[in-house]
């Protein structure tokens, strides 16, 4: 139980971050 | 973008040894697994922090905006490791002392620390011009550091503490269940690259900011 | 790195004597401060009566009067100069390290005046059982300097931003907490005939450490 949460923070921590990260990229081209 | 996903994989594969593969310590139980989080975050925080000092006094040396960003931006992350150190630690004392919030060393100490950088964020909000808030935030960043050691390392040696030291112990060696030995530094090697990516995140942020409003 | 002025003993004393000197002529700061400490004192007896046998939360508002008494004041060193516009000349004939310096020496014997009017009337008024002098002293000694260290270093920083004053007591009190807790358990320990060696080490390395901090960094107080 604790370890399915764990596991989801973590992978939605990560692809919010994945993402935020490639719309700063987006942002610095322009 | 192949690092990120490695970092992924990595913390997953560490979750997944801390749950079922690595033993528990007898005295604490299920509560073992804390430490994966709780001192991994600690220990972020106080890298952070110095980081921030590090960058303070680049800054004051070298007079270059970046290192200000820098400072700043770990300043914040460290705020926010801090934090996750000290409501992981409080729902740890939950379980074994039986109340979120007793005023232990550990717990008085660590307050203190996310006083004084919120402090930090306050005194930089509250200064418009950019060359003086760098410079005088970089100045209360690096004096503000002088309390670190002593509230992470000093204040606990003194006072009495109910808190367990498994990592330094007074005679200064481990003596951790090699299996949890090795989860618990994986995961600090992954913390620690997580706060490096979060740290070049909010450092791209701010120069995108700065870009923003020079133009 | 000094940029002009001279950044010798003789500085820091002049500093030292030019701010006792026009506090003197005034008195506008220890008035404040000394009237602050004696409202919340009386505040204090009034709101909780005499606490004879309760030395351990004696020792508990005798640190925060005289904390609080001391925010409402030692940014006044700083703002003081930037209010009056005479920053600009005092830098002229001291480097920052002298000026910090001798504005922090003001600070601590400012401290000082205050806590010889504070503390001998806050012991009368709660009823406090006479304290183990030696430790009690250099309890205070100790705390006075980390406190005067500190909040030298965050007014000098403060003097030089908008909303200077409640800025002041929001910077500095997280800086001061350390300072408080340590001061706070040695008077306990002091009252409870316990040993104070431990907290007064710790009160005088961090005073030491924060003196050390500041000496390296206020040179860049100020923008050439």
């Amino acid at each position: 139980m604790v370890l399915g949460v764990s596991l989801l923070v973590w992978g939605l921590l990560f692809f919010y971050l994945l993402r935020l990260e490639r719309r700063i990229a987006d942002l610095e081209k322009r | 973008m192949i690092a990120r996903f490695v970092l992924l994989a990595w913390v997953l594969v560490c979750l997944l040894a801390a749950f079922l593969w690595a033993p528990l310590v007898p005295t604490l139980g299920e509560t073992t697994r804390v430490l994966y989080f709780h001192i991994p975050s600690a220990w972020v925080a106080v890298l952070a922090l110095g980081w921030s000092m590090l960058h303070s006094l680049l800054y004051l040396r070298r007079r270059d905006v970046e290192h200000d960003h820098q400072a700043a931006a770990a300043a914040e992350i460290g705020l926010l490791f801090c934090v996750g150190a000290t409501v992981s630690g409080s729902l740890w004392a939950k379980a074994m002392w039986g109340s979120y919030w007793n005023w232990d060393p550990r717990e008085t100490s660590i307050f203190f620390l996310l006083l004084i950088y919120g402090a930090y964020l306050a005194l930089r909000s509250a200064i418009e011009q950019e060359e003086r808030r760098a410079r005088l935030s970089a100045i209360y960043s690096a004096a503000a550091f002088v309390a670190v050691p002593f509230l992470m390392f000093v204040v606990p040696r003194i006072y009495f503490t109910l808190h367990p030291d498994p990592i330094i112990n007074p005679r200064g060696k481990l003596d951790m269940d090699p299996r949890i030995r090795e989860v618990f530094f994986a995961m600090l090697a992954g913390f620690t690259a997580l706060f490096y990516w979060v740290l070049s995140l909010r450092v791209r942020i701010a120069r995108l900011e700065r870009r923003f409003i020079e133009s | 790195m000094p940029s002009g002025g001279s950044n010798s003993l003789a500085a820091v004393w002049a500093i030292l004597h030019k701010e006792c000197r026009s506090e003197w002529r005034t008195r506008y700061g220890l008035n404040a401060a000394l009237l602050f400490a004696v409202t919340s004192l009386t505040g204090v007896s009034f709101a909780v009566g005499r606490l004879t046998d309760r030395s351990d939360v004696l020792s508990g508002l005798l640190w925060i009067v005289l904390l609080f008494a001391s925010l409402a004041s030692l940014s006044h060193a700083f703002v003081r100069e930037v209010e009056g516009h005479t920053m600009m000349l005092l830098r002229l004939v001291a480097s920052p390290t002298a000026i910090a310096l001798g504005k922090m020496l003001f600070n601590l014997v400012f401290l000082a005046v205050l806590e010889l009017v504070t503390v001998p009337l806050f012991l009368l008024l709660m009823g406090a059982p006479p304290p183990r002098w030696d430790a009690f002293l250099a309890l205070l000694a100790a705390g006075s300097l980390a406190l005067g260290a500190s909040a030298t270093l965050v007014g000098a920083l403060i003097a030089q931003t908008r909303g200077r004053g409640a800025l002041f007591a929001g910077v500095s009190l997280p800086l001061l907490l350390p300072v408080l807790a340590a001061a706070v358990s040695g008077t306990r320990a002091q009252w409870a005939g316990g040993a104070v060696t431990s907290e007064l080490r710790l009160l005088v390395a961090y005073a030491v450490a924060t003196l050390a901090a500041s000496l390296l960094l206020y040179d860049h107080l100020w923008e050439d």
